[in-house]
């Protein structure tokens, strides 16, 4: 008897979570032993990570505001994915959002109740035109999308660190290089918590509701699996692709305005924190599943958060960053390797 | 068949050139070959027949180090190997030309040859790699013009660049796979002349096809191949085709006219879809036709001479820049492909894969593709799964085709089985016209004869049925009347019954046919 490899053509569902599950328990692994190689005790390590984690309100409410922006960008990325389309720019989207909905807060009089749903009408619509020239270059001349919204990232940034720093530094002198404090908040929840969080939660819910029990939803699973059977059919396969694309964007966009207004209060430089190359993990990691973005978005809440605690244990932030890389490789590796399955032969020799 | 080497004019002793023995290879849930063995010796053309999915490409592919066996042994000249990759199966004079051509096409003919050789000199220059060309091509006897962009070439141009190229390596044995699909009945036969030179030189051909009488007239040997396992090897003058196809299929199957319609049918009614003088630019030029309710229009000609632009036409796909496309007497061209499927037009394109389904997508999702906007799959804004579900089991359960799991992408069921899917999803559509191209490539005798029974129940119901394809074969037996292509034009179009196979070829090569000036 001997032991064969076998190649499927599909992965069983529960093999890619199983996968999924592994490369994640793997990537810690391997984290683990380079901490232990450092002199780094890692479970005395991922003892104090869980404890400021999960055992407080404070660390739990401290995760809750990571959850918040992770949802909004890995959302804006599997949203693109639904139709085939990488938005890389979801950085730069969430940014603009900030800065719209940062603009309205500081420079239009108004009462709360009407300047809150301006802010977030702002933001949305900043990330959808953020990701505006993009998505007409992919629709009308085939420009991969990739490069264009990954470069209007550094515009982006670059854009807030001026104004924040610039024209719309705080008059009073007292911040360096932020704006005022914004004089309308999103109003909390639980803790610090805002409102931002079951917004995000209930978007997800959403986006999953439309992507697999309506028309559109069928016909974009259609256009971004082939163009070509979606066209044959006679679906608008460009329109879709345009309205999903800037989708994307206003979702990201979304989650700049309940970062600034929720979590921060005052537009920044770097406000983005990463969250939108992180949304990309995200994305990935659930598969391009709006529902399966809450549990990715959870997870790497986790271990952002845990990188806040390793700070404090002298590891730099980096860590984390080498942490999300390794996940996301071994989820590569899971994926292509839940095509297989080992079977056993009855040797004839 | 043990004078084989004495009728090859070879020693008692002399090895074959190259043996498989024994050759076994699983793929999961399938036994692509069980303990197949095959001797090819210097000088012969060895044909390999079988029905799609009988697994000649399989055990070719063990042969070149694509695949490797569970079982059996490879040997070269009497020696054992073991190729671990095509590069090895190369070195030992092993090349294979693919049935789509591994060319790049921006290249030059040169460029192509001297890609990926170790020979290639490592200054390259373009006189010298075109004048290393026009040698090879000298030595070998393939005549190629070496400094043509591949891209500009025909198709039977640009096999005979793949073959130079596989010769080109020292290959001993030249494996092709269904070569003549791509030819027209001329460049077909200029094939066969510089295969038998090829084999003249010592060296031996193993020719894959499935189409009975070019194996007759090419192969010295034949050997059939049904269901992974070898059924026989034959001398070819020792067989018939009705006999080959028996052993194909394992049973026998009938050439048969198709056309007679069962009792109490009527014939071709009135016009139903009519293309008047439809031009569209580059493509098509000047394409009058008319189809007649409850008819069967063939179209033949060689693939690549506007029938893909044709059936786009037919379909709403494309609109066409001068001309008229009138289906029941309203123009039809500027409604677009949903429209016109929604006025009664079906289509079963010809790549399958590439626009008739998403492979990736469940089967379910597949199915409902026609049908997805109307109720009960559709409530206003609304996609329900569960009667989409629903739908798609009835369509499976018409189309005979067991599906283990509606959620499982479509791309995992067979060529014939999605076949069947697209074509009973099609016919349920397709109340006026249905457009079927290539309905048959790629499928086995069974699945085709399944598709050519659609074909007429569609007709005896009065629906006109447009059918493009290469196999004149099949166009004889079922068309009403046979309208030729080429160039983007039609070339004339003849009486189904009367249709004479040599001057449908002369059309095919573009010489006008008698009816050429009738117009819709």
């Amino acid at each position: 008897m001997r032991l064969k490899l076998q190649r499927l053509h599909s992965a069983p569902p529960w093999k890619a979570f199983a996968a999924r599950v592994l490369s994640v328990l793997l990537a810690l692994a391997v984290t683990a032993l380079m901490m232990a190689m450092a002199g780094i005790d890692p479970i005395d390590l991922a003892a104090q990570v869980l404890s400021a984690t999960f055992g407080s309100s404070f660390g739990l409410e401290d995760l809750g505001l990571l959850f918040s922006p992770l949802l909004f960008t890995g959302l804006a990325v599997a949203v693109g994915l639904r139709i085939g389309a990488w938005n890389i720019g979801a950085e730069g989207q969430f940014n603009i959002g900030a800065l719209c909905a940062a603009g309205i807060a500081l420079f239009v009089p108004g009462p709360d109740w009407a300047l809150l749903p301006a802010m977030i009408a702002a933001g949305a619509l900043g990330g959808a035109l953020w990701i505006l020239v993009p998505t007409l270059a992919r629709a009308y001349a085939d420009v991969s999308e990739l490069i264009t919204t990954l470069l209007l990232n550094f515009v982006a940034l670059l854009l807030v660190y001026y104004v924040a720093t610039g024209p719309w530094l705080d008059p009073s002198g007292r911040a360096l290089a932020t704006t005022a404090r914004l004089p309308v908040r999103l109003p909390e929840v639980w803790g610090i918590v805002h409102w931002g969080l079951p917004i995000a939660l209930g978007l997800a819910v959403v986006l999953a509701v439309i992507f697999s029990v309506t028309r559109w939803g069928y016909e974009v699973r259609m256009a971004g699996s082939n163009a070509g059977s979606a066209r044959y059919a006679g679906m608008p396969v460009r329109r879709h692709l345009i309205a999903v694309m800037l989708l994307s964007g206003a979702l990201a966009g979304l989650g700049g305005v309940m970062e600034v207004a929720g979590t921060v209060g005052r537009l920044q430089g770097g406000i983005s924190n990463n969250y939108g190359y992180l949304g990309i993990m995200v994305a990935v990691l659930a598969r391009a599943a709006p529902l399966g973005v809450i549990a990715s978005a959870f997870l790497m809440a986790v271990i952002l958060n845990g990188g806040i605690v390793m700070q404090t244990q002298g590891l730099t932030t980096n860590t984390v960053l080498a942490m999300t890389g390794l996940i996301l490789l071994f989820a590569a590796i899971g994926d292509e390797l839940a095509h297989y399955r080992l079977r056993r032969l009855e040797g004839r020799n | 068949m043990t004078d084989i080497r004495q009728r090859l004019g070879l020693d008692a002793g002399a090895p074959p050139l190259v043996a498989l023995h024994g050759i076994d290879k699983v793929f999961p849930g399938v036994i692509a070959n069980k303990n197949v063995s095959l001797e090819v010796f210097p000088g012969e053309i060895h044909a390999l027949l079988g029905e799609n999915g009988a697994g000649k490409s399989t055990l070719m592919n063990v042969l070149t180090g694509i695949y490797q066996p569970e079982a059996g042994e490879i040997h070269v000249g009497g020696y054992a190997r073991v190729f671990t990759a095509p590069q090895d199966a190369i070195a030992a004079g092993i090349g294979m030309v693919h049935q789509h051509f591994k060319l790049v096409k921006a290249f030059t003919v040169a460029e192509n040859v001297h890609l990926g050789w170790a020979d290639t000199p490592a200054r390259i220059h373009r006189s010298v790699l075109e004048q290393r060309t026009a040698d090879l091509s000298h030595k070998l006897g393939l005549a190629v013009d070496p400094g043509a962009t591949v891209d500009d070439l025909s198709t039977g141009e640009q096999q005979r660049v793949e073959i130079l190229r596989v010769l080109s390596r020292d290959a001993k044995v030249l494996i092709l796979d269904e070569p003549t699909a791509v030819l027209t009945p001329a460049e077909a036969q200029e094939l066969f002349v510089a295969l038998r030179a090829f084999v003249a030189r010592g060296n031996a051909v193993i020719f894959i096809s499935h189409k009975l009488d070019e194996v007759l007239e090419i192969a010295d040997r034949i050997t059939i191949l049904r269901q992974g396992r070898k059924v026989a090897t034959e001398w070819a003058e020792a067989c018939t085709e009705r006999s080959l196809a028996q052993k194909m299929v394992g049973r026998e199957i009938v050439l048969s006219d198709m056309r007679t319609r069962t009792e109490g049918v009527a014939g071709p009614g009135a016009p139903v879809l009519t293309l008047d003088g439809v031009t569209l630019k580059g493509r098509l030029t000047d394409v009058s036709l008319q189809l007649r309710a409850g008819e069967i229009l063939g179209v033949a000609g060689v693939a690549g001479n506007g029938q893909r632009e044709l059936c786009q036409v037919l379909t709403g796909l494309a609109t066409p820049d001068k001309g008229r496309v009138l289906l029941d007497g309203d123009d039809i061209a500027p409604l677009g492909p949903r429209k016109v499927a929604a006025l009664g037009v079906g289509h079963i394109p010809e790549d399958r894969l590439g626009s008739g389904l998403a492979p990736a997508l469940s089967v379910t999702d597949n199915t409902v593709l026609r049908e997805y906007r109307q109720p009960p799959v559709s409530r206003g804004p609304w996609y329900m799964p569960r009667a989409a579900r629903a739908l798609a089991e009835k369509i499976a359960a018409i189309a005979e085709v067991m599906v283990p799991d509606f959620a499982m992408p479509v791309r995992n069921l067979s060529g014939g089985n999605q076949q069947r899917l697209v074509a009973r999803r099609e016919m349920r559509i397709a109340s006026r016209v249905l457009v079927a191209a290539y309905p048959s490539r790629g499928l086995d005798v069974g699945a085709i004869n399944t598709m050519m029974r659609y074909f007429t129940e569609l007709r005896d119901q009065g629906v006109a049925v447009v059918l493009v394809s290469e196999e004149l074969e099949e166009l004889l037996n079922l068309s009403d009347r046979i309208a030729v292509m080429f160039h983007g034009q039609i070339m004339g179009v003849v009486e189904g019954e009367q249709a004479d196979i040599d001057e449908i070829g002369l059309m095919m090569g573009g010489q006008r046919g008698p009816q050429a000036e009738v117009a819709a």
